[in-house]
Protein backbone atom coordinates (compact mmCIF):
# COMPACT_ATOMS: atom_id res chain seq x y z
CA UNK A 1 0.00 0.00 0.00
CA UNK A 2 1.27 3.27 -1.11
CA UNK A 3 1.57 6.16 1.39
CA UNK A 4 -0.97 8.31 -0.45
CA UNK A 5 -3.60 5.12 -0.48
CA UNK A 6 -2.67 4.97 3.54
CA UNK A 7 -3.19 8.60 4.22
CA UNK A 8 -6.17 8.61 2.04
CA UNK A 9 -8.18 5.68 3.55
CA UNK A 10 -7.01 6.78 6.98
CA UNK A 11 -8.49 10.76 5.76
CA UNK A 12 -11.53 9.05 5.06
CA UNK A 13 -11.79 7.51 8.67
CA UNK A 14 -10.46 10.99 10.37
CA UNK A 15 -13.71 12.37 8.50
CA UNK A 16 -16.21 10.11 10.59
CA UNK A 17 -13.80 10.50 13.75
CA UNK A 18 -14.73 13.92 13.37
CA UNK A 19 -18.53 13.33 12.33
CA UNK A 20 -18.60 11.03 15.88
CA UNK A 21 -17.29 14.25 17.62
CA UNK A 22 -19.29 17.00 16.11
CA UNK A 23 -22.54 15.07 16.56
CA UNK A 24 -21.78 14.23 20.08
CA UNK A 25 -20.88 17.88 21.15
CA UNK A 26 -24.13 19.44 19.68
CA UNK A 27 -26.29 16.72 21.78
CA UNK A 28 -24.40 16.34 25.05
CA UNK A 29 -23.78 20.16 25.84
CA UNK A 30 -27.38 21.50 25.76
CA UNK A 31 -27.89 18.07 26.78
CA UNK A 32 -25.75 18.09 30.19
CA UNK A 33 -27.37 21.18 31.19
CA UNK A 34 -30.91 19.85 31.09
CA UNK A 35 -29.41 17.28 33.48
CA UNK A 36 -27.41 20.00 35.41
CA UNK A 37 -31.10 22.06 36.02
CA UNK A 38 -33.01 18.57 36.85
CA UNK A 39 -30.70 17.64 39.43
CA UNK A 40 -31.19 20.30 40.97
CA UNK A 41 -35.03 19.97 40.83
CA UNK A 42 -37.66 20.17 43.91
CA UNK A 43 -39.05 16.40 43.05
CA UNK A 44 -36.77 14.10 45.02
CA UNK A 45 -37.49 11.83 42.55
CA UNK A 46 -36.45 13.71 39.46
CA UNK A 47 -33.26 14.49 41.62
CA UNK A 48 -33.03 10.99 42.67
CA UNK A 49 -33.27 9.53 39.29
CA UNK A 50 -30.26 12.11 37.81
CA UNK A 51 -28.13 11.26 40.51
CA UNK A 52 -28.34 7.38 40.16
CA UNK A 53 -28.39 8.21 35.88
CA UNK A 54 -24.98 10.37 36.43
CA UNK A 55 -23.54 7.83 38.85
CA UNK A 56 -24.22 4.59 36.52
CA UNK A 57 -22.75 6.70 33.19
CA UNK A 58 -19.46 7.51 35.01
CA UNK A 59 -19.28 4.48 37.35
CA UNK A 60 -18.84 2.29 34.05
CA UNK A 61 -16.59 1.85 31.14
CA UNK A 62 -18.08 4.11 27.79
CA UNK A 63 -16.97 0.65 25.89
CA UNK A 64 -19.79 -1.39 27.98
CA UNK A 65 -22.14 1.58 27.54
CA UNK A 66 -21.80 1.29 23.59
CA UNK A 67 -21.94 -2.49 23.60
CA UNK A 68 -25.05 -1.93 25.60
CA UNK A 69 -26.56 0.66 23.52
CA UNK A 70 -26.01 -1.13 20.10
CA UNK A 71 -26.74 -4.82 21.60
CA UNK A 72 -29.54 -3.84 24.04
CA UNK A 73 -32.33 -3.16 21.95
CA UNK A 74 -32.01 -7.02 20.66
CA UNK A 75 -31.27 -9.07 23.54
CA UNK A 76 -33.80 -6.75 26.19
CA UNK A 77 -36.85 -6.43 23.43
CA UNK A 78 -35.78 -8.59 20.36
CA UNK A 79 -36.09 -5.03 18.27
CA UNK A 80 -33.76 -5.87 14.96
CA UNK A 81 -30.79 -3.57 14.98
CA UNK A 82 -29.94 -3.43 11.74
CA UNK A 83 -28.88 0.09 10.84
CA UNK A 84 -28.99 1.01 14.41
CA UNK A 85 -24.62 0.93 15.15
CA UNK A 86 -24.27 4.27 14.35
CA UNK A 87 -27.34 5.68 16.09
CA UNK A 88 -26.56 3.45 19.10
CA UNK A 89 -22.88 4.94 18.79
CA UNK A 90 -23.91 8.70 19.09
CA UNK A 91 -26.50 8.04 21.51
CA UNK A 92 -24.00 6.15 23.93
CA UNK A 93 -21.15 8.79 23.18
CA UNK A 94 -23.93 11.81 23.71
CA UNK A 95 -25.71 10.58 27.04
CA UNK A 96 -22.15 9.98 28.60
CA UNK A 97 -20.53 13.23 27.58
CA UNK A 98 -23.66 14.74 29.17
CA UNK A 99 -23.56 13.31 32.42
CA UNK A 100 -19.79 14.70 32.64
CA UNK A 101 -20.61 17.83 31.03
CA UNK A 102 -23.73 18.19 33.92
CA UNK A 103 -21.48 17.75 36.55
CA UNK A 104 -19.33 20.74 35.00
CA UNK A 105 -22.04 22.94 34.66
CA UNK A 106 -23.60 21.86 38.34
CA UNK A 107 -20.24 22.75 39.52
CA UNK A 108 -20.26 26.19 38.09
CA UNK A 109 -23.95 26.78 39.01
CA UNK A 110 -23.32 26.00 42.32
CA UNK A 111 -19.85 28.21 42.85
CA UNK A 112 -22.18 31.96 42.14
CA UNK A 113 -22.44 33.50 45.39
CA UNK A 114 -26.36 33.74 46.66
CA UNK A 115 -25.89 37.59 46.59
CA UNK A 116 -26.38 37.55 43.22
CA UNK A 117 -29.79 35.81 43.38
CA UNK A 118 -30.96 37.87 46.07
CA UNK A 119 -29.54 41.58 44.45
CA UNK A 120 -31.33 39.97 41.06
CA UNK A 121 -34.64 39.23 43.15
CA UNK A 122 -35.14 42.58 44.40
CA UNK A 123 -34.02 43.96 40.84
CA UNK A 124 -37.51 42.12 40.47
CA UNK A 125 -36.29 39.73 38.38
CA UNK A 126 -37.77 36.36 37.90
CA UNK A 127 -35.95 33.29 38.55
CA UNK A 128 -35.55 32.28 34.74
CA UNK A 129 -34.43 35.77 33.93
CA UNK A 130 -32.33 35.85 36.75
CA UNK A 131 -30.92 32.71 35.28
CA UNK A 132 -30.68 33.24 31.98
CA UNK A 133 -29.40 36.64 31.78
CA UNK A 134 -26.99 36.36 35.01
CA UNK A 135 -25.81 33.67 36.18
CA UNK A 136 -25.38 31.22 33.14
CA UNK A 137 -23.13 34.42 31.35
CA UNK A 138 -20.69 34.22 34.11
CA UNK A 139 -21.28 29.98 34.24
CA UNK A 140 -20.16 29.51 30.66
CA UNK A 141 -16.80 32.02 31.26
CA UNK A 142 -15.94 30.04 34.48
CA UNK A 143 -16.44 26.28 32.93
CA UNK A 144 -14.68 27.06 30.16
CA UNK A 145 -11.35 25.60 30.65
CA UNK A 146 -13.12 22.27 32.22
CA UNK A 147 -15.17 22.20 29.18
CA UNK A 148 -12.08 22.37 26.91
CA UNK A 149 -10.32 19.33 28.70
CA UNK A 150 -13.60 17.57 28.32
CA UNK A 151 -13.68 18.01 24.42
CA UNK A 152 -9.81 17.56 23.99
CA UNK A 153 -11.05 13.68 25.77
CA UNK A 154 -13.74 13.36 23.55
CA UNK A 155 -11.83 13.49 20.77
CA UNK A 156 -9.12 10.94 21.68
CA UNK A 157 -12.26 8.76 23.30
CA UNK A 158 -14.07 8.73 19.80
CA UNK A 159 -11.23 5.95 19.37
CA UNK A 160 -13.93 3.21 21.68
CA UNK A 161 -15.98 3.66 18.29
CA UNK A 162 -14.22 0.53 16.98
CA UNK A 163 -15.94 -1.62 19.88
CA UNK A 164 -19.08 -1.24 17.65
CA UNK A 165 -16.80 -1.81 14.33
CA UNK A 166 -17.45 1.91 13.33
CA UNK A 167 -14.16 2.61 10.78
CA UNK A 168 -12.97 5.64 12.59
CA UNK A 169 -9.51 6.48 12.85
CA UNK A 170 -8.29 4.02 15.52
CA UNK A 171 -9.83 1.24 13.79
CA UNK A 172 -8.63 2.04 10.20
CA UNK A 173 -4.77 2.21 11.75
CA UNK A 174 -4.84 -1.38 13.65
CA UNK A 175 -6.56 -3.00 10.26
CA UNK A 176 -3.97 -1.27 8.13
CA UNK A 177 -1.57 -1.95 10.21
CA UNK A 178 -2.83 -5.20 10.68
CA UNK A 179 -2.77 -5.90 6.84
CA UNK A 180 0.60 -4.16 6.09
CA UNK A 181 2.39 -5.27 9.17
CA UNK A 182 3.58 -1.85 9.85
CA UNK A 183 3.31 0.71 12.70
CA UNK A 184 3.24 3.71 10.40
CA UNK A 185 -0.49 3.48 10.28
CA UNK A 186 -0.69 4.23 13.95
CA UNK A 187 1.49 6.90 13.13
CA UNK A 188 -0.38 8.82 11.20
CA UNK A 189 -3.27 8.20 13.36
CA UNK A 190 -1.35 10.05 16.27
CA UNK A 191 -0.47 12.91 13.65
CA UNK A 192 -4.12 13.16 13.25
CA UNK A 193 -5.02 13.25 16.59
CA UNK A 194 -3.00 15.46 17.33
CA UNK A 195 -4.03 18.23 14.80
CA UNK A 196 -7.58 17.86 15.84
CA UNK A 197 -6.68 18.22 19.30
CA UNK A 198 -4.38 21.20 18.38
CA UNK A 199 -7.63 22.72 16.52
CA UNK A 200 -10.36 22.31 19.22
CA UNK A 201 -7.51 23.86 21.68
CA UNK A 202 -7.06 26.75 19.40
CA UNK A 203 -10.56 27.18 18.76
CA UNK A 204 -11.81 26.66 22.76
CA UNK A 205 -8.97 29.82 23.77
CA UNK A 206 -10.33 32.07 21.08
CA UNK A 207 -13.77 31.77 22.42
CA UNK A 208 -11.82 31.92 26.01
CA UNK A 209 -10.72 35.39 25.03
CA UNK A 210 -13.92 36.37 23.37
CA UNK A 211 -15.60 35.63 26.28
CA UNK A 212 -13.30 37.64 28.84
CA UNK A 213 -14.86 41.00 27.98
CA UNK A 214 -14.41 42.09 31.86
CA UNK A 215 -10.72 41.92 31.19
CA UNK B 1 -38.62 27.57 35.04
CA UNK B 2 -42.18 26.33 34.03
CA UNK B 3 -41.60 27.01 30.29
CA UNK B 4 -38.13 24.93 30.81
CA UNK B 5 -40.23 22.21 32.58
CA UNK B 6 -42.43 22.12 29.42
CA UNK B 7 -40.15 22.38 26.84
CA UNK B 8 -38.75 18.99 28.67
CA UNK B 9 -41.34 17.42 28.67
CA UNK B 10 -42.06 17.51 24.79
CA UNK B 11 -38.64 17.19 24.84
CA UNK B 12 -38.91 13.83 26.51
CA UNK B 13 -42.47 13.01 24.48
CA UNK B 14 -40.81 13.40 20.91
CA UNK B 15 -38.27 11.10 22.26
CA UNK B 16 -40.71 8.33 23.52
CA UNK B 17 -42.15 8.48 20.21
CA UNK B 18 -39.53 8.07 18.51
CA UNK B 19 -38.81 4.85 20.49
CA UNK B 20 -42.05 3.64 19.79
CA UNK B 21 -41.10 4.17 15.81
CA UNK B 22 -38.13 2.02 15.99
CA UNK B 23 -39.86 -0.68 17.31
CA UNK B 24 -42.74 -1.17 14.54
CA UNK B 25 -40.39 -1.71 11.85
CA UNK B 26 -38.15 -4.11 14.01
CA UNK B 27 -40.63 -5.70 14.78
CA UNK B 28 -41.79 -6.43 10.74
CA UNK B 29 -38.36 -7.10 10.27
CA UNK B 30 -38.19 -10.01 12.68
CA UNK B 31 -40.56 -11.82 10.74
CA UNK B 32 -39.98 -13.38 7.99
CA UNK B 33 -42.30 -12.27 5.68
CA UNK B 34 -42.40 -8.01 5.82
CA UNK B 35 -46.26 -7.45 6.35
CA UNK B 36 -46.20 -4.28 4.63
CA UNK B 37 -45.88 -6.16 1.22
CA UNK B 38 -48.32 -8.88 2.35
CA UNK B 39 -50.93 -6.03 2.44
CA UNK B 40 -51.03 -4.57 -0.61
CA UNK B 41 -51.91 -7.75 -2.78
CA UNK B 42 -54.25 -8.66 -0.03
CA UNK B 43 -56.31 -5.78 -1.27
CA UNK B 44 -57.04 -7.51 -4.28
CA UNK B 45 -58.52 -11.27 -2.93
CA UNK B 46 -58.19 -12.83 -0.09
CA UNK B 47 -56.68 -16.20 -1.13
CA UNK B 48 -53.87 -14.86 -2.18
CA UNK B 49 -52.53 -14.84 1.47
CA UNK B 50 -52.14 -18.65 1.53
CA UNK B 51 -49.94 -18.55 -1.57
CA UNK B 52 -48.21 -16.15 0.10
CA UNK B 53 -46.62 -18.10 3.05
CA UNK B 54 -44.82 -20.64 0.22
CA UNK B 55 -43.89 -18.12 -1.86
CA UNK B 56 -42.00 -16.44 1.37
CA UNK B 57 -40.51 -19.59 1.99
CA UNK B 58 -38.99 -19.90 -1.82
CA UNK B 59 -37.68 -16.35 -2.25
CA UNK B 60 -36.36 -15.30 1.25
CA UNK B 61 -33.18 -15.96 -0.08
CA UNK B 62 -33.95 -15.03 -3.74
CA UNK B 63 -32.84 -13.12 -6.01
CA UNK B 64 -32.08 -9.57 -4.86
CA UNK B 65 -31.51 -10.80 -0.83
CA UNK B 66 -29.01 -8.85 0.96
CA UNK B 67 -26.43 -11.07 2.27
CA UNK B 68 -24.69 -9.51 5.29
CA UNK B 69 -21.28 -11.10 5.38
CA UNK B 70 -19.65 -11.35 8.99
CA UNK B 71 -16.36 -10.51 9.11
CA UNK B 72 -12.63 -9.31 11.04
CA UNK B 73 -10.96 -6.55 9.17
CA UNK B 74 -8.11 -7.11 11.08
CA UNK B 75 -7.14 -10.56 9.37
CA UNK B 76 -4.92 -11.12 6.71
CA UNK B 77 -5.16 -12.43 4.25
CA UNK B 78 -8.73 -13.74 4.94
CA UNK B 79 -10.23 -10.63 5.31
CA UNK B 80 -8.16 -7.20 5.12
CA UNK B 81 -7.86 -3.89 4.07
CA UNK B 82 -5.80 -4.27 0.79
CA UNK B 83 -3.57 -2.67 -0.71
CA UNK B 84 -6.09 0.12 -2.79
CA UNK B 85 -7.76 0.74 1.30
CA UNK B 86 -10.84 -1.59 0.20
CA UNK B 87 -12.12 -4.45 2.13
CA UNK B 88 -10.31 -7.43 0.34
CA UNK B 89 -9.37 -10.85 1.23
CA UNK B 90 -10.04 -14.72 0.22
CA UNK B 91 -12.90 -14.71 2.72
CA UNK B 92 -14.36 -11.65 1.25
CA UNK B 93 -13.73 -11.95 -2.43
CA UNK B 94 -15.59 -15.94 -1.71
CA UNK B 95 -18.47 -14.52 -0.06
CA UNK B 96 -18.43 -11.85 -2.92
CA UNK B 97 -18.87 -14.69 -5.50
CA UNK B 98 -21.15 -16.39 -3.63
CA UNK B 99 -23.54 -13.94 -3.80
CA UNK B 100 -22.65 -12.95 -7.53
CA UNK B 101 -23.49 -17.14 -7.93
CA UNK B 102 -27.33 -16.55 -6.46
CA UNK B 103 -27.63 -13.07 -7.54
CA UNK B 104 -27.87 -12.05 -3.95
CA UNK B 105 -26.83 -8.43 -2.75
CA UNK B 106 -23.10 -8.62 -0.99
CA UNK B 107 -22.97 -6.30 2.46
CA UNK B 108 -19.82 -6.17 4.20
CA UNK B 109 -19.99 -6.26 7.91
CA UNK B 110 -16.43 -5.62 9.09
CA UNK B 111 -16.98 -6.61 13.39
CA UNK B 112 -14.76 -6.34 16.39
CA UNK B 113 -14.10 -10.13 16.91
CA UNK B 114 -14.46 -9.86 20.61
CA UNK B 115 -18.43 -9.40 19.62
CA UNK B 116 -18.83 -11.82 16.99
CA UNK B 117 -21.47 -13.97 19.04
CA UNK B 118 -23.78 -10.92 19.86
CA UNK B 119 -23.36 -9.34 16.23
CA UNK B 120 -24.22 -12.73 14.62
CA UNK B 121 -27.03 -13.94 17.25
CA UNK B 122 -28.58 -10.37 17.00
CA UNK B 123 -28.71 -10.37 13.08
CA UNK B 124 -26.75 -7.85 12.79
CA UNK B 125 -24.86 -10.50 10.24
CA UNK B 126 -25.87 -13.84 8.70
CA UNK B 127 -22.56 -15.56 9.12
CA UNK B 128 -18.73 -15.28 10.61
CA UNK B 129 -16.85 -15.96 7.79
CA UNK B 130 -13.55 -14.22 8.78
CA UNK B 131 -10.92 -17.25 8.38
CA UNK B 132 -12.95 -19.29 11.65
CA UNK B 133 -12.00 -21.91 13.09
CA UNK B 134 -14.40 -25.06 13.65
CA UNK B 135 -11.86 -26.70 15.85
CA UNK B 136 -13.39 -26.71 19.55
CA UNK B 137 -16.52 -24.67 18.80
CA UNK B 138 -18.00 -27.35 16.66
CA UNK B 139 -21.51 -27.28 18.71
CA UNK B 140 -21.49 -24.08 18.96
CA UNK B 141 -22.30 -22.54 15.37
CA UNK B 142 -24.31 -24.43 12.18
CA UNK B 143 -21.03 -24.91 10.19
CA UNK B 144 -20.82 -24.65 6.28
CA UNK B 145 -18.30 -27.58 4.77
CA UNK B 146 -14.41 -26.38 5.51
CA UNK B 147 -12.57 -24.21 3.10
CA UNK B 148 -9.34 -24.24 4.47
CA UNK B 149 -6.77 -26.13 7.19
CA UNK B 150 -4.34 -24.21 9.07
CA UNK B 151 -1.81 -25.03 11.61
CA UNK B 152 -0.67 -23.69 14.55
CA UNK B 153 2.90 -23.15 14.61
CA UNK B 154 6.01 -21.48 16.44
CA UNK B 155 7.80 -18.56 14.68
CA UNK B 156 11.40 -17.67 15.49
CA UNK B 157 14.18 -15.54 14.39
CA UNK B 158 17.14 -18.06 12.47
CA UNK B 159 19.65 -17.41 14.60
CA UNK B 160 18.12 -17.74 17.96
CA UNK B 161 19.08 -21.17 18.75
CA UNK B 162 15.35 -22.72 18.97
CA UNK B 163 14.85 -25.55 17.36
CA UNK B 164 12.17 -27.65 19.04
CA UNK B 165 9.51 -27.22 21.01
CA UNK B 166 11.44 -29.08 24.33
CA UNK B 167 13.83 -25.48 23.51
CA UNK B 168 10.89 -23.19 24.58
CA UNK B 169 11.40 -23.87 28.41
CA UNK B 170 12.08 -20.44 29.72
CA UNK B 171 11.47 -18.54 27.15
CA UNK B 172 9.46 -15.42 26.85
CA UNK B 173 6.74 -16.76 23.87
CA UNK B 174 3.98 -14.11 22.30
CA UNK B 175 0.60 -14.64 20.44
CA UNK B 176 -2.47 -13.11 19.79
CA UNK B 177 -5.99 -12.62 21.74
CA UNK B 178 -8.71 -14.83 21.04
CA UNK B 179 -6.77 -16.38 18.24
CA UNK B 180 -6.65 -20.56 17.73
CA UNK B 181 -3.06 -20.42 19.09
CA UNK B 182 -3.72 -18.82 22.16
CA UNK B 183 -6.38 -21.16 23.09
CA UNK B 184 -4.56 -24.09 22.33
CA UNK B 185 -1.88 -22.87 24.63
CA UNK B 186 -4.10 -22.39 27.49
CA UNK B 187 -6.02 -25.88 26.46
CA UNK B 188 -5.22 -28.67 29.31
CA UNK B 189 -6.20 -31.15 26.77
CA UNK B 190 -4.29 -29.42 23.79
CA UNK B 191 -0.65 -27.23 24.32
CA UNK B 192 -1.52 -26.08 28.45
CA UNK B 193 1.71 -28.37 29.74
CA UNK B 194 3.84 -27.01 27.06
CA UNK B 195 3.25 -22.94 27.52
CA UNK B 196 3.40 -23.88 31.16
CA UNK B 197 7.13 -24.33 30.68
CA UNK B 198 7.51 -21.08 29.12
CA UNK B 199 8.87 -18.09 31.08
CA UNK B 200 5.94 -16.19 30.13
CA UNK B 201 3.05 -16.26 27.67
CA UNK B 202 2.47 -12.83 26.44
CA UNK B 203 -0.93 -11.54 25.08
CA UNK B 204 -1.01 -8.90 22.33
CA UNK B 205 -4.30 -7.60 21.00
CA UNK B 206 -2.34 -7.83 17.33
CA UNK B 207 0.42 -10.21 15.89
CA UNK B 208 1.61 -7.15 14.18
CA UNK B 209 2.48 -6.00 17.56
CA UNK B 210 3.87 -9.15 18.73
CA UNK B 211 5.59 -9.78 15.72
CA UNK B 212 7.23 -6.53 16.10
CA UNK B 213 8.42 -7.35 19.92
CA UNK B 214 10.56 -10.69 18.46
CA UNK B 215 12.20 -8.35 15.57
CA UNK B 216 12.97 -6.02 19.18
CA UNK B 217 14.09 -9.14 20.75
CA UNK B 218 11.81 -8.39 23.73
CA UNK B 219 10.08 -11.96 23.20
CA UNK B 220 11.75 -15.11 22.04
CA UNK B 221 8.77 -16.90 19.73
CA UNK B 222 5.34 -16.51 18.19
CA UNK B 223 2.61 -19.14 18.51
CA UNK B 224 0.52 -18.47 15.00
CA UNK B 225 -1.52 -19.99 12.62
CA UNK B 226 0.95 -20.79 9.92
CA UNK B 227 -0.93 -18.55 7.05
CA UNK B 228 -1.57 -15.55 9.22
CA UNK B 229 2.34 -16.01 9.98
CA UNK B 230 3.42 -16.63 6.54
CA UNK B 231 1.87 -13.29 6.09
CA UNK B 232 3.81 -11.52 8.47
CA UNK B 233 6.73 -13.41 7.82
CA UNK B 234 6.29 -12.23 3.51
CA UNK B 235 9.13 -9.70 2.98
CA UNK B 236 10.86 -10.40 6.08
CA UNK B 237 13.72 -12.46 6.25
CA UNK B 238 15.38 -14.44 9.13
CA UNK B 239 12.23 -15.67 10.84
CA UNK B 240 11.48 -19.40 10.44
CA UNK B 241 8.81 -21.45 12.11
CA UNK B 242 9.80 -24.65 13.59
CA UNK B 243 9.39 -28.04 12.48
CA UNK B 244 7.04 -29.54 14.90
CA UNK B 245 3.72 -27.90 14.78
CA UNK B 246 1.41 -26.86 17.98
CA UNK B 247 -1.71 -28.90 16.66
CA UNK B 248 -4.03 -28.33 13.54
CA UNK B 249 -7.73 -27.13 12.84
CA UNK B 250 -9.99 -25.90 10.12
CA UNK B 251 -11.56 -22.98 8.67
CA UNK B 252 -15.26 -22.85 8.02
CA UNK B 253 -18.51 -20.43 7.50
CA UNK B 254 -20.37 -20.19 11.00
CA UNK B 255 -24.33 -20.07 10.72
CA UNK B 256 -26.38 -19.17 13.34
CA UNK B 257 -28.26 -22.38 14.42
CA UNK B 258 -31.40 -23.19 12.10
CA UNK B 259 -30.31 -21.04 9.31
CA UNK B 260 -30.04 -24.59 7.58
CA UNK B 261 -31.52 -23.05 4.31
CA UNK B 262 -28.68 -20.45 3.92
CA UNK B 263 -26.18 -23.09 5.18
CA UNK B 264 -27.32 -25.48 2.64
CA UNK B 265 -27.15 -22.63 -0.05
CA UNK B 266 -23.65 -21.37 0.94
CA UNK B 267 -22.44 -25.09 0.57
CA UNK B 268 -24.07 -25.78 -2.52
CA UNK B 269 -22.48 -22.57 -3.91
CA UNK B 270 -18.82 -23.23 -2.51
CA UNK B 271 -19.17 -26.57 -4.72
CA UNK B 272 -20.37 -24.66 -7.42
CA UNK B 273 -17.50 -22.34 -7.15
CA UNK B 274 -15.28 -24.63 -6.71
CA UNK B 275 -15.98 -27.34 -9.58
CA UNK B 276 -15.83 -23.80 -12.12
CA UNK B 277 -12.00 -22.68 -10.69
CA UNK B 278 -13.62 -19.53 -9.39
CA UNK B 279 -11.89 -21.03 -5.77
CA UNK B 280 -8.92 -21.84 -6.76
CA UNK B 281 -8.80 -18.49 -9.03
CA UNK B 282 -9.54 -16.46 -6.21
CA UNK B 283 -6.82 -18.66 -4.10
CA UNK B 284 -4.13 -17.77 -6.17
CA UNK B 285 -4.42 -14.27 -5.10
CA UNK B 286 -3.37 -15.26 -1.78
CA UNK B 287 -0.25 -17.46 -2.28
CA UNK B 288 0.11 -17.53 1.67
CA UNK B 289 -2.67 -19.73 2.37
CA UNK B 290 -3.03 -21.18 -0.77
CA UNK B 291 -1.15 -24.59 -0.12
CA UNK B 292 -3.88 -24.85 2.70
CA UNK B 293 -7.15 -24.56 0.94
CA UNK B 294 -9.00 -28.11 1.20
CA UNK B 295 -11.64 -27.91 -1.28
CA UNK B 296 -9.39 -28.49 -4.35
Amino acid sequence: MTLSTMLSTMAAGMLRTCGIFALTLIGSLPLGMVVALLRKSRSPIVRGIIRVYISVIRGTPLMLQLLVWYFGPFYLFEWSIRGWRFPALILGFIVNYAAYFAEIYRGGIESMPVGQYEAAEVLGYTKTQTFMRIILPQVIKRIMPSITNEVITLVKDTSLAFTLAYQEVFSLAKQISASQTSFMPFVIAGVFYFIANYAVQFAMERIEKALNYYR
Amino acid sequence: MKKLLALLLTGSMVLSLAACGQAAPAQQASEPAPAAEEAAPAEEAAPAEEAAPAEASDSAYGEGYVFKHGFDLDYPPYSYIDENGQTGGFDVEMAQAVCEYYGWQYEAVPFNWDAKDAELNAGSCDCIWSGFTVNGREDDYLWSKAYSDNTQMIMVAKDSGISSLSDLGGKIVGVQTSTSAYDLLNDEEGQAELSSTFQSLEVYETYTIAFNDLKAGAIDAIAIDVTSGNYLMSGEDGYVFLDEALGSEQYAIGFRKGDTELCDLVNAALDALVADGTYDAIGQKYPEIYDFLCLN
